[in-house]
């Protein structure tokens, strides 16, 4: 009877805006209880338990700074840990970019068979993590792996890779390429965005490829590798999986990066307080780097004027 | 706009529908106190008691499991099983998950390297009492080596499945290739090197392969087995300090490291990783050291025949680490006494035989179980060496007492593989493990004394 009449019934007391806001904390609102319950609490309980000795299961008592000095200050891991995790990231970071918009930009092209070659690509990216290292554990291997394989093809004697202390950070950095489909598919899609008529009118004022590339598609498509280069910088800070599976820190220190070591920490040595703390230094590092990148982003990114 | 507008009615049925939910996805949740099948007071072989169990078996022994489970039941109505098989490496850190969320399961599998601060945290409660009252339950008949691993505070709280120590396996095929009498019962490590030397031929086949690829390891098994017949320790008793400082011990380790680098004897670690069997298992290797559990594998996999000698004696005698697994009821258990019961009967002597030892899955915690081992066709022809090992010369291999047993066997690692691959010295490497090493077993005690 009523329920057709309702909804178009007036109401008082409620505006339309009011109604509005409703509707929008109805929708949000189971969101919201699952992010302050599953996503929210633990990020501040971990803040909590940063300042105590907590071994995840009893014994916790309130120890203020300690583990934050214990791991400034005495704690050699930490900073072997900080330190390969900056080189895996900077590595990884400029090989995953460029590779990914030089992909891009060979995918950008109008030639037969590339909606193909940009699914082809992308397919890595879906790969289940751990497989994938293990995929990748049989390509470095030294005498029947393919990486040595290829090498050899072109006179250069392969390294042992994950045995060898000073191969093994590089062959994770060199594995970090395989996933770079995901960001290929932004970057495509910033380049395509592009207008046309600005490769045109550099071509009617003469312009070389490379002048077309340097002064025409980077500056166009810069906000697009500024998401990536944030975005990738926050991903490698947090490698986990191919450290776990292919070469567990080793050999020595050789690929202990900083995640493990709060893996290692939190669920091997059962210390929970001191990997709250290694988390929120992470916190603090990965929000200073992203601060100074975004810092930095005035200097290079370019933004078209939305009122031209 | 009409299907932005909310009658007050429409609010409350939705702010009804969201708030049911909330309350479904609670109730979704487990109680924590529920009892699964009649409480704590009901008796196991009357009314239902569901035993649920964290195991690390493969998929290929769940049926042996299964199949002891299904006789239990019979004799015991009323008792049903539930498992959670997981891997042994995600084992180890999926308990304390558990732990922290209240939801461990009846009985779960404890390595003997993780008893000791499972216990220290209360995941697994004592068995003493159950043991005490209960005489029909012979605990004197586990090898000491292997109750010592769960005993915490004088109570003993996992008991122990399986136990064994390291002795000489060896290629019968490669030795017979080479002329090559085979290992015995009066070998010195002199002995052993001569026919490591003998075994290696061109650069894929070594004499001696390690304990699974590893040539130098200061592990619970490995540590006393490789610095012990030199007269090195690697802990003191109480495992607040490392030993391996002394000449002894560093004799022994740049004796191991010599094997690699010096004699060329046993695989640089690259070249035995690119064997993803492992060369001893693909047969490339003349002799390894060979746990009791690691036999299965090579029944399973190896091509040539092998069998088990002696650990060879050295300057000091004769030393080996021997090292175990267990079982233990926790502490969220809703049916301790169900679980008890049902652990008197699994690691009896007859449970042990029909699980570990006519299995062939090999080294029962009790020596009366032994024998069943060694008579099945799943041990080989000299496996009785490793009963003789331990009752002769293995001793528990450290850590086990201390809280930071983990964190001091990574630090080993970390710089003895270095040794392997040739990239630090063995003096280097005894340092770094010192310094590192003792400050973080210092901690530990203090930890363990509330400090």
């Amino acid at each position: 009877m009523s329920a057709t009449t309702a909804p178009t019934r007036p109401r008082k007391g409620f505006s339309l805006r009011q109604r509005e806001e409703i509707d929008f904390y109805l929708f949000i609102g189971l969101w919201l209880i699952g992010f302050i319950l599953f996503t929210g609490g633990p990020i501040l309980a971990s803040l909590a338990f940063s300042f105590t000795n907590w071994t995840g299961l009893t014994t916790q008592e309130w120890v203020g700074l300690e583990n934050y000095r214990q791991l400034l200050f005495d704690d050699k891991l930490f900073w072997i840990a900080t330190r390969n995790t900056f080189f895996y990231s900077l590595g990884s970071v400029i090989l995953g970019t460029l590779g990914a918009l030089f992909v891009a930009i060979l995918l950008n092209q109008k030639l037969p068979g590339t909606t193909l070659m940009r699914v082809l690509y992308y397919i890595p990216s879906i790969a289940s993590g751990v497989a994938v290292s293990i995929l990748w554990i049989w390509l470095f291997n030294p005498q029947v792996g393919l990486v040595n394989y290829l090498l050899s093809l072109v006179g250069i004697p392969g390294p042992p890779w994950l045995a060898s202390q000073q191969w093994a950070l590089p062959a994770l950095i060199i594995k970090s390429t395989w996933a770079i489909g995901a960001n290929m598919i932004i970057l495509l899609a910033g380049l395509q965005a592009v207008p046309t008529s600005l490769y045109e009118a550099a071509k009617i004022d003469g312009a070389h490829p490379w002048d077309e590339f340097f002064n025409v598609t980077i500056p166009m498509i810069s906000p697009v590798l500024f998401y990536v280069l944030v975005i990738s910088t926050i991903a490698s800070f947090q490698i986990l999986t191919d450290v776990l599976v292919m070469t567990q820190g080793g050999p020595g220190t050789a690929t202990l990066v900083y995640v493990y070591y709060i893996y290692q920490n939190a669920f091997q040595y059962l210390k929970m307080g001191y990997a709250s703390a290694l988390a929120w230094i992470l916190f603090a590092i990965i929000l200073a780097l992203t601060l100074l990148q975004l810092w930095g982003s005035k200097k290079w990114v370019y933004y078209e004027d939305p009122g031209t | 706009m009409e299907t932005h507008r909310l009658s007050r009615r429409r609010f409350l049925q939705l702010a009804g529908a969201g708030t049911a939910s909330v309350v479904l996805l609670a109730a979704c949740q487990a109680p924590a106190a529920a009892p699964a099948g009649g409480g704590e007071a009901a008796a196991p072989s009357q009314t239902e008691t569901t035993l649920t169990f964290g195991h690390h078996w493969e998929a290929a022994f769940r049926p042996r499991q299964e199949e002891f489970d299904k006789k239990y039941a019979e004799t015991h109505p009323g008792v049903k099983f539930e498992y959670t098989y997981n891997t042994w490496a995600e084992h180890n850190q999926i308990v304390p998950t558990w732990a922290a969320a209240g939801t461990l399961p009846d009985i779960i599998y404890v390595h003997g390297r993780y008893a000791f601060p499972w216990n220290h945290e209360g995941i697994v409660v004592s068995t003493q009492d159950f043991i005490d009252s209960d005489p029909e339950f012979d605990v004197k008949g586990i090898w000491e080596e292997a109750l010592r691993l769960y005993r915490y505070n004088g109570k003993q709280h996992g008991i122990p499945y399986d136990h064994g120590p390291i002795i000489l396996g060896y290629n019968k095929d490669l030795f017979d290739a080479a002329g090559l009498e085979y290992p015995n019962e009066d070998w010195t490590w002199d002995d052993f090197l001569e026919a490591a030397k003998a075994l290696t031929v061109g650069e894929n086949q070594w004499g001696y392969g390690g304990y699974y690829n590893t040539i130098l390891e200061l592990g619970n098994e490995t540590g006393i087995s490789f610095v012990g017949p030199w007269g090195g320790e690697v802990y003191n008793e109480e495992e607040t300090k490392l030993l391996i400082d002394s000449d002894a011990a560093r004799a022994a380790m740049q004796w191991w490291a010599d094997l690699i680098h010096v004699h060329k004897v046993a695989p640089l670690p690259a070249q035995a990783q690119a064997i993803p069997a492992g060369p001893w298992v693909a047969g490339m290797t003349g002799m390894f050291a060979l746990a009791s559990w690691g036999t299965p594998t090579l029944i399973e996999q190896a091509s040539f025949a092998w069998d088990v000698a002696p650990w060879p004696k050295g300057p000091a005698g004769r030393k080996a680490g021997s090292f175990g697994s267990g079982f233990g009821i926790t502490r969220d258990s809703k049916h301790p006494e169900a679980a008890w019961q049902y652990m008197r009967e699994y690691l009896s002597k007859e449970g042990m035989e029909f699980m570990w030892g006519s299995s062939g899955r090999g080294s029962p915690a009790r020596q009366a179980a032994y024998e069943s081992w060694l008579n099945s066709p799943g041990a080989p022809a000299n496996a009785r060496y490793y009963m003789d090992a331990l009752e002769n010369y293995a001793v528990t291999g450290h850590p086990y007492h201390t809280l930071a047993g983990g964190e001091i066997l990574d630090i080993c690692n970390r710089n003895t593989q270095l040794v392997q691959s040739g990239d630090m010295t063995v003096d280097e490497c005894i340092a770094n493990i010192i310094a590192e090493g003792n400050p973080v077993l210092e901690d530990a005690a203090k930890r363990l004394q509330g400090g």
